[in-house]
């Protein structure tokens, strides 16, 4: 683990930190969905998501969330939704402490239960959420192909 | 942890209604709107918000590790009047802010940054109203003889000019105003905010977690405008240039260094248990946090202007333009903006109107220190009392008639606030008989 890991609440001076990385994993530089996906959660509940720095720059983070309501489930639920590592901190157990903060923070929200989806292609991060205690549920993710319609 | 939410006493709660109403007019507009601005968000409430289940020990200070005060009159008086000074300079400052975002929020070009601003102001409203409850809930009569209803009035009297604090008793003159503002002034509530949550009055601390909350918005409705004025300014656009937002900025930071008080004080607020940190230590991480805003709009420059580059090569290219003073591929350190010095035009704290320049050179003139700092300010502001109010002052202490500190005592305080004198001509917000229905709190002849 790097030792200046510095885990920290999200917050709006994240968002090039975020694309950055975004950039280093996929190639493509898009400020302003980040801009978009962060402000989200920084207006859901700005203590609620994390990033990780190191050495000045953003290497890891995690957006999250707690809902009520929907899929079924009634109490309140703490959902994992995105994550991001930078490739040259993997292994440094960056997500797992990304995860600590989120998981300590679902539990002072009175959170019973947290889910998250995870592709069968990514068995990487199957692996991530297996050794934090995350287990395959009832829950199951259902696809619907949608077509677009034909131009008339 | 639950949050509990309160209104206040109906006296007083129609009492900031009636305040709304007279420096927040399009509040209406606001809710009617707020579905297609902020769809999946809260709808706004004016409440108190009290976040139950936090920590219940002082967390600094002299009595680190006892339980917190629960009531004002658990502390000796000298500590109730250091807080009840706290309270009403949150409360000042909230309800300030209003008054002047209001002036130039029609001026927006973009109706979004409108309602984000909007919405910020009627969170500072609420933010007021949540100093207002931690007044009127406890018996401060170890503080003051001052009844519940004279604060309360007091406090809604103010206007620009006359609040606790000279940062919001300054006009603002454009939206570049309104966003800036955010972006600085708004950061250093986050700091305030963030130093009262672990408050050893424990009203206090309740009472952060929800505004802070609200805060991130507020510092995202000045960074998101700044951003995108700097990509487009990198493409040459002609509304909101480079060197329009370092005027205000300019015009800004200065006054937001000074809101962290003295350089050296914030020693009883720590002994206290009401501050984990003294003034110098948070203002530097302030300032260090605003360096960052300033190279994240700087690359978002940097970016939009040379879209073949990759974050690191950016990141390398704002350190030769900005550090080194070199124009590379088109962009020269004029193209940028760059952190005024923490000296920089500053009239309260250490380096009151010390004759510091924007990069830190020393001036002995104070009329060729007059035209420095003015070449770097928007000349709108520069036209306007404050401006002329500070040189004023800077020519009386650097003449010797008076001295820094005493021209520093010079900026408005609660003092001279009117309004609450039965003869006085001003509104009287708080109307009846405020304790008819109830209300818990005591006062004091």
């Amino acid at each position: 683990m790097p030792e200046d890991l510095d885990i920290h609440p999200l917050d709006e001076l994240a968002v090039d930190g975020i694309a950055a990385l975004d950039e280093k994993i996929s190639g493509t530089y898009s400020p302003e969905v980040w801009e978009r996906r962060t402000m989200y959660y920084i207006r859901r509940d700005p203590e609620g998501s994390f990033v990780a720095e190191s050495d000045g720059k953003i290497v890891g983070f995690m957006l999250g969330e707690v809902r009520s309501g929907e899929f079924g489930l009634e109490r309140p639920t703490g959902w994992i939704e995105v994550l991001g590592v930078d490739p040259d901190y993997r292994q440094q157990a960056v997500g797992r402490r990304l995860a600590e903060a989120m998981l300590e923070r679902f539990r002072e929200l009175g959170v019973e239960r947290v889910c998250t989806l995870v592709s069968e292609s990514r068995e990487g991060l199957t692996r991530f959420f297996a050794a934090l205690g995350f287990k395959a549920s009832d829950l199951r993710s259902l696809t619907l192909e949608l077509p677009a319609k034909e131009a008339s | 942890m639950s949050v509990r939410a309160t209104e206040l006493p109906k006296a007083y709660h129609q009492a900031v209604e009636r305040w709304r109403d007279t420096y927040l007019p399009d509040f209406a507009l606001l809710l009617e709107k707020w579905d297609r601005f902020f769809p999946r968000d809260r709808p706004f409430k004016l409440c108190a918000y009290r976040e139950c289940g936090s920590c219940a020990k002082i967390e600094c200070g002299e009595k680190k590790g006892q339980e917190k005060y629960v009531r004002v009159g658990e502390m000796g008086s000298d500590q109730a009047a250091h807080l009840l000074g706290a309270v009403r300079a949150q409360a000042s400052t909230e309800f300030g802010s209003i008054q002047q975002h209001q002036l130039t929020l029609s001026r927006a070009q973009d109706e979004q940054d409108q309602f984000w601003i909007l919405r910020m102001m009627a969170e500072e409203l609420r933010h007021g109203y949540q100093m207002l409850h931690l007044l009127l809930e406890d018996d401060w009569s170890a503080a003051t003889r001052r009844s519940g209803a004279d604060m309360v009035e007091e406090i809604l009297s103010m206007r620009t000019g006359s609040h606790v604090l000279g940062t919001f008793n300054i006009d603002f003159d454009s939206f570049v105003d309104n966003i800036v503002f955010c972006a600085l002034v708004d950061r250093v509530g986050k700091y305030q905010l963030s130093m009262q949550k672990v408050s050893a009055y424990r009203p206090m601390a309740e009472s952060m977690p929800e505004m802070l909350r609200e805060e991130a918005f507020h510092l995202a409705a000045g960074v998101l405008p700044l951003r995108r004025w700097a990509e487009q300014a990198a493409q040459d656009s002609v509304y909101v240039t480079m060197p329009l937002m370092q005027k205000v900025i300019n015009k800004w930071l200065p006054r937001a260094l000074e809101m962290f008080g003295h350089e050296l004080g914030g020693a009883t607020n720590l002994r206290y248990g009401f501050k984990p940190m003294v003034n110098a230590e948070a203002q530097e991480a302030y300032y260090r946090e605003v360096g960052k805003v300033l190279d994240d709009l700087n690359l978002r420059f940097i970016r939009s202007r040379l879209k073949d580059l990759k974050h690191g090569e950016a990141i390398a290219l704002r350190r030769r333009v900005v550090e080194e003073g070199e124009s590379v591929r088109g962009i020269a350190p004029e193209h940028l903006l760059r952190q005024p010095h923490r000296h920089f035009f500053r009239r309260r704290g250490e380096p009151a109107f010390s004759m510091v320049g924007f990069a830190g050179e020393a001036f002995e003139d104070p009329e060729l220190y007059l035209r420095h700092i003015l070449e770097h300010l928007p000349e709108t502001y520069a036209a306007g009392r404050d401006f002329k109010g500070y040189a004023t002052l800077l020519r009386q202490v650097q003449g010797g008639e008076i001295d820094a500190s005493e021209a520093a005592r010079k900026t408005p305080n609660l003092s001279r606030v009117g309004g609450v004198c039965p003869c006085s001509k001003a509104v009287r917000w708080v109307a009846g008989g405020p304790t008819d229905d109830g209300a818990t709190f005591s006062t004091t002849p």
